[in-house]
């Protein structure tokens, strides 16, 4: 019932991106959401885009699962197409039917921008799903470090990220077994009007609040007991290298900027 | 998940025919397919290949939509930790849940509630407490007098005894192999314990990697010990004493149930003739 949620989408395999540093991969993705705006006649998207299937076909991921994490903004992405396609007038007038108007200059728009919007989501997707929640908390803590300065929690903010993330599949396991214990007793969560169906949900959550509050109890006790007293000084079980390949595809990046700078209007 | 690089076999080439009235314990090492097997029994999970019938309803791999309902009412299930299973403000509504979902009036519900309370050795008070308000003992006690509640014909105990402490667990084992007997149900015990299961059950089913590894009364499956040890199990420690005792004293003893006094029995009997 639950065994498709595939939490933060991690798609287990051996590549060259898998094994990156997740800082690299952090700091490339966040680099790659302002350089796609930079992108704005064909031969930069093309080259965009070649970018962008190169790096998937490095990572391993099956264009099948790239295109689960795509599906909830397909419908997105065609209404902004759709929009651009019928409210920009720009160029030749293309076709007129009533007070539908479509103007060349809408076309090219509206795909350049879906475009844009597939592209900044496979990549962005690509990082979560080559990079475990718990590297990728680890990067970001890395990467907030100097905010510290500030007083800003970092430390605290990344274990609270971790902490989640360790105890959602916990969680589903929960729900799953209370949701079987009560469909034992005859409950019905999937047929029946809403309202009903709604009501149905009570001796789901009920239990789970429960037993998420005794945990977080539990939890708190026990890093008490081993001397948990924040993030001074503490030092990590999986520390994160630094490799040539991070540096190299960094450069990457950087180059691909530089010829978008060039090839752009 | 199917087609994912999670997919994983739980389950394979089972065959398991359960008569009617038998306690049966079904043994395994963690992760070998109990509660998996458990769990198709009443629909809960479907089968990708093959099928399961129980009286006269069939579960059949990619069958539609078939009437589950009547086969969960048919077949009870107490699962691990069932204390996690109460939601409801107080005692008695938590148990009425079970007979309000299949249809049975509020009255008769209430009135099933202060019998099965009473079944599981709660006293009648409790029902207008709340579930959260007792000892984890008591609320698994709730928690099975709420599937009783239900009246079913199998009674499928997923670790029943899970965390308890030892006279709470002999005090609940018993409790379900008299209602076994009395109630003329048919039982299945899912259990890591080759006590619980020499002591009360009927039949034995080892599974182990997920298939059916052996199945037969209690007698025959000790007498395999090195099959079970290498299903990561043991026979039980009054048979494994007996065999030891057999051994030394070169005689052939037997026992017809296999609990410890029965054991001390045997072997006072064996003595005292040996002492004429």
């Amino acid at each position: 019932m639950l065994q498709n949620v595939i939490i933060g989408q991690y798609y287990p395999a051996s590549s060259p991106l898998h094994r990156m540093d997740s800082r690299s991969k952090l700091i490339a993705a966040f680099f790659y959401l302002f350089i796609v705006f930079l992108a704005n006649n064909w031969l930069t998207y093309g080259l965009l885009i070649a970018f962008t299937f190169v790096t998937i076909s490095l990572s391993k991921v099956p264009l099948r699962f790239l295109y689960k994490g795509l599906k909830p903004i397909l419908l997105l992405v065609v209404f902004t197409m759709l929009l651009h396609i019928f409210l920009t007038k720009e160029g030749d007038l293309l076709y007129k039917a009533g007070f539908l108007e479509i103007y060349e200059g809408g076309v090219i728009q509206g795909i350049f921008i879906a475009l844009r919007l597939l592209l900044l989501v496979m990549m962005t997707s690509l990082l979560t799903l080559t990079t475990t929640p718990i590297d990728i908390t680890d990067g970001l803590e890395h990467l907030l470090g100097p905010l510290k300065k500030w007083k800003l929690p970092v430390h605290e903010f990344a274990l609270m990220m971790s902490i989640s993330l360790r105890f959602i599949p916990t969680l589903l396991q929960e729900t799953e077994k209370i949701m079987k214990a009560q469909m034992a007793r005859g409950a019905d969560f999937t047929s029946g009007p809403i309202k009903e169906r709604a009501k149905a949900f009570v001796p789901l959550l009920v239990p789970l609040f429960v037993s998420s509050f005794k945990r977080a109890e539990e939890l708190a006790l026990a890093m008490e007991a081993r001397g948990y007293r924040g993030g001074e000084g503490r030092t990590r079980l999986r520390a994160l290298e630094w490799h040539q390949r991070d540096t190299f595809a960094l450069l990457l990046l950087a180059l691909l900027t530089l010829a978008l700078f060039l090839l752009r209007n | 998940m199917e087609g994912t690089p999670f997919e994983r076999r739980a389950l394979h080439d089972i065959n398991l025919d359960i008569a009617d009235g038998t306690f049966l314990a079904l043994i395994g090492h963690t992760g070998s397919g109990k509660s998996t097997l458990i769990q198709h029994l009443n629909g809960l999970l479907k089968p990708s290949a093959g099928s399961i019938k129980m009286g006269s309803t069939e579960l059949k791999a990619g069958g539609k939509k078939q009437d589950l309902k009547s086969l969960r009412k048919k077949a009870g299930i107490v699962f691990q930790y069932p204390e996690h299973q109460l939601f409801e403000e107080t005692v008695e509504k938590d148990i009425m849940f079970g007979p309000r979902n299949f249809g049975v009036s509020e009255e008769t519900a209430r009135l099933t509630a202060a019998k099965v309370i009473e079944m599981v050795g709660l006293p009648e008070s409790v029902l207008q407490k709340s579930p959260f308000d007792l000892s984890g003992g008591q609320m698994r006690r709730v928690a099975i007098a709420g599937v009783l509640a239900m009246n079913p014909e199998v009674l499928i105990l997923d670790e029943p005894t899970a965390g308890l402490d030892p006279a709470g667990r002999v005090e609940i084992m018993e409790l379900f192999y008299s209602l076994h007997e009395r109630n003329n149900l048919t039982t299945i015990l899912v259990t890591h314990s080759m006590e619980d299961a020499s002591r009360y059950a009927d039949e034995i089913a080892v599974m182990h990697k997920g298939e059916l590894y052996l199945h037969g009364k209690p007698t025959d499956i000790f007498s395999e010990r090195e099959a079970l040890q290498k299903a990561g199990l043991d026979v039980p420690e009054t048979v494994q004493f007996l065999q030891k005792w057999n051994e030394k004293s070169g005689l052939n003893l037997a026992l017809s149930k296999f609990t410890v006094d029965e054991l001390a029995k045997q072997v006072s009997q064996s003595l005292k003739k040996r002492g004429n």
